[in-house]
């Protein structure tokens, strides 16, 4: 009777009793949940065009991120390091597609996908190489994000929000809608879409496969940067960053894994609920929800929708 | 009426493509080996041969899917030794293929927009913004798609997602797509594959059509005799990856190899 | 608002009148290429003015036929007005019409031009030209495939426009010349020669007149209060007489848009797209409509599902007393508000109907229960009754006195008489001038105090005012043993079901009534997908037993319903088959607007009758039928009969089994 008071009832009230905390947990959510969706949506790009799941994603965002801090510890100025940086993402896109996707096209997409796991190491070693292991500062102020808080009363209480998560927020939302505008109206974007649809289709239509899978790549890299530097100005740029990565898995479940607004909901479902659950339940259960309630969720799903919310369900006459 | 002297071999012009000693092979096993023969400006050629002839792989030679270990293709007066996807489409050669090779999540119409991407040339940026010059080649490409809806009768499912279209539609809509490419050499891999009898009439319709209308050179892979002896100007017949005989409907068909090989009793 | 329209009595006179008063507004649109193109009256009436030049420089004379084949098209409409323009007479023929049926009333009409719609038409009409010495010229709206056909005698629509327009530009007089010629258009000269499609014997050409087509529109216009701001969509076959009627004359004297709609497969779509305020459609199209809305119900979630019964519910509680303006208490106006944000509205909405005033149906009774469901949800709709001899409106049902099993009253100025035999009599304003070329016939139709025998047996209902039909005067017979047989009336209670179709019904001088009966393919092939009935054709599906039983209990039900009246209750139905193929107007079976032509049916199965009363349990029959393209194969099939209980009846005149 008790447990079930402690599950069902308890934290409602609590949510009641202070819903200023309420608030920031649902705030803090948010954040992270827009964060997790920045990288699912690395994944989701790269899977929707080329079929391939981007085990290196993750790495792509520690080693943007870490080019990007590299470049500035060297004297270079903070926005031209940023240029700098994407073309070097540029370079990598290029690079990733001439020598790992050319050569491996027409194989089944196990191959590509242990491909991207050498890719992984491939881009930790290289990392490690040129900018040293030990853990980095991110060049927030310098790239002119805002630092500090705003603190918001609310309901009795007050609301702590940081600037640069503010900040973050609106950042992703730019991207995302840019990106969903890119896919829908443009030539390209619809050259994109045909090519996740139908390789052979899109050949004989004379769309040039090669060209869709730079583009494509680097846009992720792009949005790994992104990621980077949001992830990396909350906390430090360290080689620990790919283990967020791993988060975006659930996300990808939940979402679709073909599917940017699947992405994003995906995201902040994940992330909201993460929070919500560590902050209310967690203490019944044992604090570490955050760490499996992700995976317990994406299981369910596994089970129940499989396609995710907004993933395409195969429609077929047979 | 037809008017009096529109003499059918009229609008049959100079070699358009030819494949000269054409060898391919997959591993061990050879799947054409020292084909030649050539395709005419706006006829209708077919190839025909019993089923593992090679017929499919001779298109996708032509078309760039397949590189072959030796020959040359020589199309519009350039040669090559391969041809790739991207410059068979550019050059004008636009394919269907026996599977149909669809863009399944989207509609009929936008499956046969996509037919149009070689011909926009419009600046990236400004489509972005959807401005300008991007609205006017926006609408250009979509008259031109439509006139194509038009000539297929496929305005009912224009915005039918393909997947759910049943084959004979596919189908259609995929030469739809193909003619939205406005090609010079059209491929069609059996167009005809499971189709009854009303929508074969169709097809063969549309086929002669394209090939009057349009002025469109047709290759095509067929195995209703019916539908290649009405169709065609000239025939190819292959058979174990060996071109055996090479000439008009009648000619083909009193051939005595291709009779043994393929027809059985001579029709 | 009443029209002032009756000051032009013909028709290019009313075009005048419109591009001056309606100049910018829509008269015509056209869904082409997939974009709605638009012509407004001022444009109308200058492309229909250049193409009576054109024509009248190829030759065409006051007092000429010119014949009109094609499905809804502004070019057909535009040449219409254009012979009328002249003086000449338009004869639209069916688009679907076989070359034969084409070939008889170019000929009987004597036609020297036809205007026509394309490559089809065309090579219909050369296959019979031998048939049709005095044709002259073939006009053509679409030149696909035309361009290398021998032009001598063949023209196109847009070439003639063109060519009458340079000469209106070159020639000031000429200008002139079409004005007066538009002047000296006769009221009571035949505007139009509409073919019947005669259920029995051949067509008869019905002769209307300008000022007559006028004066009944302009009478119905009134009565609904159509104006210039309304949209309707032709999808109905040109050459019938409700379109002519409904969206030609109605909307030359409103100023109101006709639609067009690209082709027939579109239709329903483009209905949708256009939102028309007035629509028509035969009970078969509305029942067509709602049995493919109740298909994809049953395919929709639970929850759904749910949802729907419970406010068709609520609808059939209060939907039809808000219709009519009748008191409805509180809770029932805010239930059924929510079922018009959640249900009616979407519904209305996918059918196209969301924006329609007024809706009529008419040619055939209509199901009670269909008849309702599109009132509760909101559709104002309503029947009238007619014919083309009538120039269609003989009854119609005002707002407020709306009944599904009567036509109406008698439509404004329209007087009505029952003959002694039960035959429904009129004299209307718009009424015909004659058959065409065929003064017997037309004195054979008409009485002598000038009525115009309809040929359908009626009755006024008393306790309505409105005029009931019970069938055709000549097709209510007698069983042997006196009882009364109509066989309209059984026929249409049991096509109210879903799943039949059609219907025949016998029994004229016969001992029983027996029926013969087409499944509607959509409702059993939907419901055969749910129940995992397998079939390769339709004949297979025809013939399931599974089907029969289901079929079985329709008829055991209108058996019912048929024992509660004491007149018909010998005339339930003994004995029933299924026919392995759909009745086709290409073969003859139906007139071109669906309706069965009884004679023919029961020569062409006789082999069935037969059998269906010597007591057989099946029968084999062969029939020749006509394909789409024109040549002719046969379907043969064992066609199974099954024997009914007859409900029993309070008097004594129960059959023996």
């Amino acid at each position: 009777m008790n447990i079930l008071y402690a599950i069902f009832i308890d934290p409602f009230v609590q949510m009641g009793t202070a819903p200023d905390l309420l608030v920031q947990t649902l705030w803090d959510g948010l954040v992270a949940g827009v964060l997790y969706a920045l990288i699912a949506l690395g994944f989701v790009l790269i899977f929707k065009a080329s079929g391939v799941f981007n085990f290196a994603q993750g790495i792509m965002v520690v080693f943007a991120a870490l080019t990007l801090v590299g470049l500035h510890e060297k004297g270079v100025p903070a926005y031209i390091a940023l240029a700098i940086t994407v073309a070097v993402m540029f370079g990598l896109a290029v690079g990733v597609e001439r020598l790992m996707l050319r050569p491996l096209v027409n194989q089944p997409d196990i191959i590509l996908f242990m491909a991207t796991f050498g890719l992984t190491y491939f881009l930790i070693g290289l990392g490690e190489l040129v900018f040293g292991g030990n853990p980095k500062v991110m060049i927030a102020t310098e790239l002119g994000l805002p630092k500090g808080t705003i603190d918001v009363n609310m309901f009795g209480g007050f609301v702590s929000l940081q600037k640069i998560d503010i900040a973050a927020t609106v950042i992703a939302s730019v991207m995302v809608a840019t990106l969903a505008v890119f896919f829908q109206k443009t030539r390209v974007g619809r050259a994109l879409r045909a090519v996740a649809d139908s390789h052979k289709a899109a050949l004989s239509v004379g769309i040039s496969l090669e060209q869709i899978w730079v583009i494509v790549w680097f846009a992720a890299g792009v949005v790994a940067l992104a990621t980077g530097i949001m992830w990396g100005a909350r906390s430090e740029v360290s080689f620990a960053l790919q283990i967020i990565a791993l988060k975006a898995l659930p996300v990808l479940i939940l979402g679709g894994f073909t599917s940017i607004p699947g992405a994003i909901v995906g995201g902040l479902i994940i992330g909201i609920g993460e929070k919500l659950g560590e902050f209310y339940w967690g203490p019944l259960l044992g604090s570490g929800i955050e760490s499996w309630l992700a995976y317990f969720i994406a299981l369910l799903f596994l089970l129940y929708r499989p396609q995710g919310l907004f993933g395409e369900k195969i429609i077929e006459r047979i | 009426m037809r008017a009096p002297d529109d003499s059918p071999k009229a609008r049959i012009g100079d070699v358009l493509l030819s494949v000269e000693e054409v060898s391919l092979a997959f591993g061990g096993v050879k799947a054409i080996s020292g084909v030649s023969f050539d395709i005419r400006q706006g006829e209708i050629r077919a190839i025909i041969g019993p089923n593992g002839a090679g017929k499919t792989s001779m298109l996708n030679v032509i078309n760039g899917f397949y590189h072959p270990q030796q020959g040359r293709i020589t199309f519009k007066g350039q040669t090559r030794s391969r041809m790739r996807p991207y410059e068979a489409a550019t050059g004008g050669i636009a394919r269907t293929f026996q599977n149909v090779a669809l863009f399944r999540g989207m509609s009929a119409l936008d499956n046969i927009m996509a037919g149009r991407t070689l011909k926009m040339n419009v600046n990236f940026f400004w489509q972005l913004f959807r401005h300008g010059p991007a609205v006017r080649e926006e609408v250009e490409h979509r008259r031109f798609v439509e006139e194509i809806i038009d000539f297929l009768k496929i305005q009912d499912i224009r915005r039918t997602p393909v997947g759910r279209l049943p084959y004979g539609l596919q189908k259609r809509v995929e030469l739809g797509r193909a003619l939205a490419m406005q090609p010079e050499l059209l491929l069609l891999d059996e167009p005809m594959a499971g189709m009854n009898l009303e929508e074969k009439e169709d097809m063969s319709r549309f086929i002669l059509d394209v090939n009057e209308y349009y002025g469109t050179t047709i290759a095509l892979i067929e195995h209703d005799m019916g539908v290649v002896m009405d169709l065609s100007d000239r025939v190819v017949v292959l058979d174990h990856g060996e071109k055996i005989a090479d000439g008009t409907p009648d000619e083909v068909k009193r051939n005595q190899a291709v009779i043994d090989a393929y027809l059985g009793v001579a029709h | 608002m009443a029209n002032n329209a009756a000051r032009a009595d013909t028709f290019p006179k009313l075009l005048v009148r419109n591009a001056v008063e309606f100049a910018a507004r829509p008269a015509m649109r056209h869904k082409d290429l997939g974009i709605w193109q638009s012509w407004s009256w001022s444009e109308t009436l200058d492309i229909v003015r250049a193409y009576a030049v054109g024509l009248s420089r190829l030759g065409l004379k006051r007092g000429d036929t010119v014949a009109i084949v094609g499905s809804n098209r502004p070019k057909l409409y535009w040449s219409i007005l254009a012979a009328q323009t002249l003086g000449a007479v338009p004869v639209p023929v069916y688009a679907d019409a076989v070359a034969d049926e084409l070939a008889f009333v170019l000929k009987h009409a004597d036609v020297r031009f036809a205007a026509v719609e394309d490559q089809e038409q065309v090579d219909k009409i050369q296959s019979v030209l031998e048939r049709l010495p005095n044709l002259e010229w073939m006009f053509y709206d679409e030149p696909r495939g035309l361009r290398d056909y021998d032009h001598a005698r063949l023209r196109s629509m847009d070439d003639v426009i063109a060519d009458g327009r340079k000469a209106l530009a070159a020639d000031a007089t000429l200008g002139a010349w079409l004005d007066s010629e538009i002047a000296a258009t006769k009221g009571s000269d035949p505007s139009i020669i509409l073919y019947t499609s005669g259920t029995t014997g051949t067509s008869k050409g019905v002769v209307l007149s300008g000022e007559r087509s006028i004066a009944a529109a302009t009478d119905t216009v009134n009565f609904d209060h159509l104006d210039e701001n309304d949209v309707a969509l032709a999808y109905l076959p040109l050459a019938w007489v409700g379109d002519h009627y409904l969206n030609f004359a109605q909307g030359m004297v409103a100023g109101f848009c006709t639609a067009c709609p690209e082709n027939a497969e579109t239709a329903m779509a483009d209905l949708r797209e256009i939102g028309p305020t007035f629509y028509f459609a035969p009970p078969r199209t509305l029942e067509a409509l709602l049995t493919r809305v109740m298909i994809r119900m049953e395919d929709a979630s639970p929850l759904k599902r749910r949802i729907f019964h419970y406010f068709i519910g609520v609808a059939r509680q209060y939907g039809e007393r808000i219709l009519n303006g009748q008191s409805v208490p509180l809770k029932g106006r805010i239930l059924y508000g929510l079922g018009n944000l959640l249900v009616y509205g979407p519904l209305k909405n996918v059918l196209g109907f969301s924006r329609v005033r007024t809706a009529y149906t008419a040619g055939e009774a209509i199901g009670p229960d269909l008849f309702a469901f599109y009132r509760s949800i909101g559709l104002n709709l309503k029947q009238l009754y007619g014919q083309t001899e009538a120039f269609l409106y003989v009854t119609c049902q005002p707002d407020g006195a709306i009944y599904s099993d009567t036509v109406g009253p008698a439509a404004p100025h329209v007087d009505i008489k029952i003959a002694d035999n039960g035959e429904v009599l009129f004299k209307s304003p718009g009424m015909f001038t004659g058959y065409f070329r065929d003064d017997d016939k037309t004195a054979e139709v008409m009485t002598p105090d000038g009525y115009v025998k309809t040929g359908d047996a009626g009755f006024f209902d008393d306790k309505t005012g409105q005029l009931k039909i019970i069938d055709r005067a000549k097709d209510v017979g007698k069983l042997k043993d006196g009882t009364l047989f109509a066989p309209k009336y059984i026929e249409n209670k049991l096509k109210f079901f879903p799943n039949i179709r059609e219907v025949v019904a016998y029994g004229d001088g016969r001992d029983f009534v027996t029926v013969m009966l087409n499944i509607d393919l959509t409702a059993v092939g939907s419901w055969a997908e749910r129940n995992n009935v397998a079939y390769a054709s339709y004949q297979e599906l025809a013939g399931h037993p599974l089907v029969y039983d289901m079929l079985e209990k329709n008829v055991a039900e209108v058996n019912r319903s048929l024992a509660q009246d004491k007149m018909m209750a010998g005339a339930q139905v003994k004995r029933f088959l299924v026919l392995h193929k759909e009745l086709d107007a290409d073969d003859g079976e139906l007139t071109r607007t669906q309706k069965v032509r009884r004679g023919f049916v029961a020569e062409r199965y006789a082999p069935l009758i037969t059998a269906l009363y010597d007591g057989s349990s099946e029968a084999d029959i062969s029939t020749q039928v006509t394909f789409e393209d024109g040549r002719k194969g046969v379907i043969s099939a064992r066609v199974k009969i099954r024997d009914m209980k007859v409900e029993p009846v309070a008097a004594a005149m129960e059959k023996a089994a």
